[in-house]
């Protein structure tokens, strides 16, 4: 099978990305903004349970966040 | 980043990762021949037309040959024969059956020879072998770039320019050629000179209609193959001779970004005749005013895809703000990117730009069905100015960029019943290699395709790529990034959790 052939038997699935351009500034302040609200919580009580409950969300916020603020300024990663 | 990589690698919290094979694929190949090669006798050229074209910057020539096989023994070798001052100027060979142009193009190789051989040749494989006193008709087109000279060499500023082709009367040929003509279609009907032959054929030679010239018709069945007769035209072509000595295009993909980028870095020359005195801007703007005809290039139009967005167009000292986007609608009406050099760019002058541009990404990829995490891409294999008098590229590099982690990459561009202006596949080398970029750890797929002597001709081509992308691939990126500020979380309770008081323990 040729990829032309492969090409025009995927005509019904355009790929499309879970977050739209045009929201890719709002989805990444968010999550970067909720990252710095979890870290300035851990930075209250550093303890071992404020990993789990502040660090983690922190990270994931801060690891999408990341991602998606990068993209929004015209850095297509 | 590369502090959140190295803290996640040394957590030991990033997953194993498939390898992006970055292995070279020499696909361009050439046979090697002995000196004295000459191709075997086996076919005879009953009737060949060979259309010429010199109203671009290049030479377009399509040659329609009816060839009959006259050996005991089926044969699949044509030998194509070229000059070897021309050989290397030889760009986007197509050789097909002119009857079924459907079947596709034949494969196509180069033959090397020692250098001080005065001929090339390129073996045509026929798809099928072609049987004893059969024929097939066959279209063989090409370009041949940087063969127009300027004559005369320097002009002066508003002068009209002419360019002068020298060619065979009598078409090249491995084979004897029983019936042979030659048509010329210049740009213009201003042609102060051109060779007549004498003792070729009965009457006038060549024989004149507007700006067609023909050559022939020559009945040459006992002539010895490979004889020539020089002849020379002298034309008007007040018009820039763009030359890009190089082009590179970087065609990236994001998937987190949903977009496709797309960058063009040209080094433009022009090979028109060069100036006779010092530039008169006084001159230039009296005749830019007056909207004359001129050798130099006032302006390049780049007609971009449906829905590209953020043009830029920037040289060695900057933005360049000489430019105009129009931009087009999805899905048909194309955006037009017209740019004015900060100069006008007048024969032996050179510029060198780049330009770049943005595309929804769902447009050019696809999910391939029936295989998770195969994905498809269609995207143009080059675009570059659409102007009247053409363009031709010494070298283009395409590199297109794909996510990181993207591997089995497969790569074909579109053969479709008409030329698309490539050589064949054999003529492109590819290689696959890392790109290392913003936030990369393992650095991005990137599939270069290197290609010598292509024209404008190509701008229809478009280049096909499959490879496989899984859910981690995708999912690396924000995962390092997490993994890294988890570190520093752990790092700080750890720090903190340190009893460093100075007490009696």
């Amino acid at each position: 099978m040729s990829l032309n052939e492969v090409w025009e038997a995927a005509s019904a699935h355009p790929y499309s990305p879970i977050i739209s351009k045009n929201s890719q500034f709002f989805v990444g302040f968010t999550l970067l903004f909720a990252a710095l609200i979890f870290t300035g919580l851990f930075g209250l009580n550093r303890s071992f349970t404020s990993i789990a409950s502040f660090g983690i969300p922190a990270s994931l916020a801060f690891g999408f966040g990341a991602v998606y603020m990068i993209c929004a300024v015209g850095v297509y990663v | 980043m590369r502090l959140f990589a190295a803290a996640a690698v040394v957590c030991g919290l990033l997953l194993p990762s498939s390898v992006v094979c970055a292995e070279s694929d020499l696909s361009s190949t050439r046979v090697q021949l002995p000196n004295d090669f000459t191709p075997p006798q086996v076919f005879k050229n009953l009737n060949l037309l060979r259309n010429t074209n010199l109203e671009k910057g290049y030479v377009r020539e399509t040659v329609d040959v009816v060839v009959e096989n006259v050996d005991d023994k089926p044969q699949r070798e044509y030998y194509l024969p070229f000059p070897a001052d021309v050989f290397g100027k030889i760009g986007g060979l197509e050789v097909r059956d002119k009857k079924s142009p459907e079947k596709g193009r034949f494969d196509a190789e180069a033959i090397e020879t020692d250098s001080s051989n005065d001929i090339n040749y390129y073996v045509v494989q026929f798809p099928d072998a072609l049987a004893p006193s059969s024929q097939i008709t066959l279209r063989i087109s090409y370009s041949v770039l940087s063969s127009l000279s300027p004559l005369p060499a320097t002009i002066h500023q508003s002068e009209q320019q002419y360019l002068a082709y020298t060619f065979s009367a009598y078409a090249l040929s491995a084979y004897p050629v029983d019936n042979q003509k030659t048509k010329l279609k210049l740009p213009s009907v201003n042609v102060p000179d051109y060779t007549t032959t004498t003792g070729l054929k009965s009457g006038q030679d060549p024989e004149r209609q507007g700006s067609v010239y023909t050559y022939g018709p020559y009945e040459t069945a006992k002539v010895a193959p490979g004889t020539q007769y020089p002849v020379t035209v002298r034309y008007e072509f007040t018009k820039p001779v763009l030359t890009a000595h190089l082009l590179e295009r970087d065609i990236e993909v994001s998937h987190w970004g949903g977009n496709l980028a797309t960058e063009e870095r040209y080094w433009l020359r022009n090979n028109g005749s060069q100036l006779e005195k010092q530039f008169s801007r006084l001159e230039w703007t009296v005749s830019t005013y007056q909207g004359f005809p001129t050798s130099a290039l006032r302006e390049l139009t780049f007609p971009l895809k449906p829905g590209s967005v953020d043009p830029y167009f920037t040289d060695d000292i900057g933005n360049v703000s000489t430019s105009r986007f129009r931009p087009g609608k999805v899905p048909n009406r194309d955006g037009s990117l017209e740019l004015r050099p900060r100069f006008p760019i007048f024969g032996g002058w050179n510029y060198s730009f780049r330009i770049g541009w943005n595309n929804d990404l769902s447009l050019f990829l696809r999910k391939a069905i029936g295989s998770s995490g195969t994905y498809i891409l269609k995207v143009p294999f080059i675009e570059g100015p659409k102007n009247p008098e053409g363009i031709q590229y010494e070298k283009v590099v395409v590199r297109v960029i794909l996510p990181e982690g993207a591997r089995n990459v497969q790569w074909e561009t579109i053969n479709g019943a008409t030329s698309n202006g490539l050589p064949s596949l054999s003529q492109i080398h590819s290689e696959l290699n890392d790109h290392k970029t913003f936030m990369d750890t393992l650095g991005r797929t990137a599939l270069t395709l290197t290609i010598e002597n292509l024209s404008d001709e190509a701008r229809s081509s478009e280049l096909l790529i499959s490879y496989d992308y899984t859910l981690w691939d995708g999912l690396r990126k924000p995962v390092t990034i997490t993994a890294g500020l988890f570190t520093v979380f752990v790092a700080l309770w750890f720090v903190g959790s340190l009893d460093v008081s100075i007490k009696k323990r």
